[in-house]
């Protein structure tokens, strides 16, 4: 029995809920104090009387666009919360199709922050076993993480990797990743810590990204490049067409 | 009360739309503002400028706001500029500790208003 399933097991929660309940509360907490912090920030220029139309046009649309993104976290939060209970279709699911959808999802709030989505797709890939909405959920949170730290081009990527599966990668090109951060960051995949990642994010979103992961059996993993990072999920490609 | 006209300013800050909130606040008294979303960026920009204050949120992309700080530190000149910390950590820091640092004063971004900001600039310059 692992540490987080005996002190669950104390408190009568399931593993993942205790454990999203403790470490999880504090990270989620943590989590939303920027965008809040930056939406009170905004309404204050909102209510200054001095404000231009234009710019108070302009501040409304970052308010949106901060609150969207905060509520994509406790989305993700809820759901992460209600894995244990929740019933999760899995079906073959077009991976480029999704990151698609990602890239319409946030093209505004990326262009908003001076930034660009692309996405990349090799020829000919199987779908593969997943919920959508749960891989959705992932590559939204990788490209989350890679339009607040990475460069002014994110990629998303999707190509066929090593014994069946479809990688999804998000490449971002940031400044390059230390190698304490690097290995801190790798650890926090399988476990949200109180604050750090790449500093000022606090992990929880790659941990729920590691849950949603798990519960389609597939693997998230992070590559170092010398000019940014990136995160991926390996999902198992469907073989049903094969079968045919 | 002291005047902030052209006086220069450093912010170091990964958020753009938080940097430029800090921007806008005191340029609108007058002061000359240059952001940073980078340690090493900060580095060049205030070596270069040598602001009168810098203004430097503690979790940044790649090396954070201590390691600025140690850097700052190791210079002579660099040293001397007073550094007002704005953190959504506040609560979190060191304050005696960040004072051997050279950190003059620390502002809670999550319950700061615009004033607060050009306050613990004008004490910090005063």
């Amino acid at each position: 029995m692992s540490t987080e399933e005996r002190y669950a097991s104390r408190v009568g929660a399931t593993p993942s809920e205790k454990y999203i309940s403790d470490s999880g509360f504090i990270a989620a907490a943590h989590e939303l104090k920027a965008p809040l912090a930056l939406i009170r920030q905004l309404a204050f220029q909102l209510e200054d009387d001095t404000v231009s139309a234009a710019e108070k046009k302009l501040f409304a649309s970052k308010v949106r666009l901060s609150a969207e993104k905060a509520l994509r976290v406790t989305t993700d939060l809820t759901k992460a919360a209600r894995l244990e209970d929740a019933m999760f279709t899995l079906e073959p699911v077009n991976a480029t199709a999704i990151c698609k959808e990602v890239l319409y999802e946030l093209q505004e709030y990326a262009a908003s922050r001076g930034k660009k989505l692309q996405v990349q797709a090799g020829r000919s890939l199987p779908p593969v076993i997943a919920n959508h909405d749960l891989l959705r959920r992932i590559v939204t949170t990788f490209s989350d993480n890679a339009l607040a730290y990475g460069g002014d081009t994110i990629l998303l990527d999707v190509k066929r990797g090593r014994d069946g599966v479809v990688r999804i990668a998000v490449r971002d090109y940031g400044p390059a990743l230390s190698l304490s951060d690097y290995y801190r960051i790798k650890k926090q995949l399988s476990r949200p810590q109180a604050v750090h990642a790449r500093p000022q994010s606090s992990g929880l979103g790659l941990y729920i990204a590691h849950q949603f992961a798990h519960l389609m059996s597939g693997n998230i993993g992070i590559i170092r490049h010398r000019d940014g990072v990136s995160f991926y999920v390996d999902m198992n490609a469907s073989t049903q067409l094969s079968l045919l | 009360m002291i005047s902030l006209e052209n006086r220069r300013a450093v912010i170091v800050e990964d958020d753009e739309w938080f940097a430029e909130q800090l921007a806008t606040i005191m340029k609108k008294q007058g002061m000359n503002c240059q952001t940073a979303s980078f340690a090493d960026e900060a580095i060049a920009k205030i070596d270069t400028r040598l602001p009168d204050v810098i203004l430097l949120d503690m979790l940044l992309t790649g090396s954070t706001g201590l390691v600025l700080l140690h850097e700052l530190q190791s210079h002579d000149d660099l040293a001397r500029i007073p550094v007002i910390v704005c953190s959504a950590t506040a609560d979190m820091l060191e304050q005696p500790m960040l004072a051997a640092y050279g950190v003059r004063r620390v502002i809670d971004k999550t319950t700061m208003h615009p004033d607060d900001v050009l306050a613990a600039v004008r004490s910090v310059l005063a």
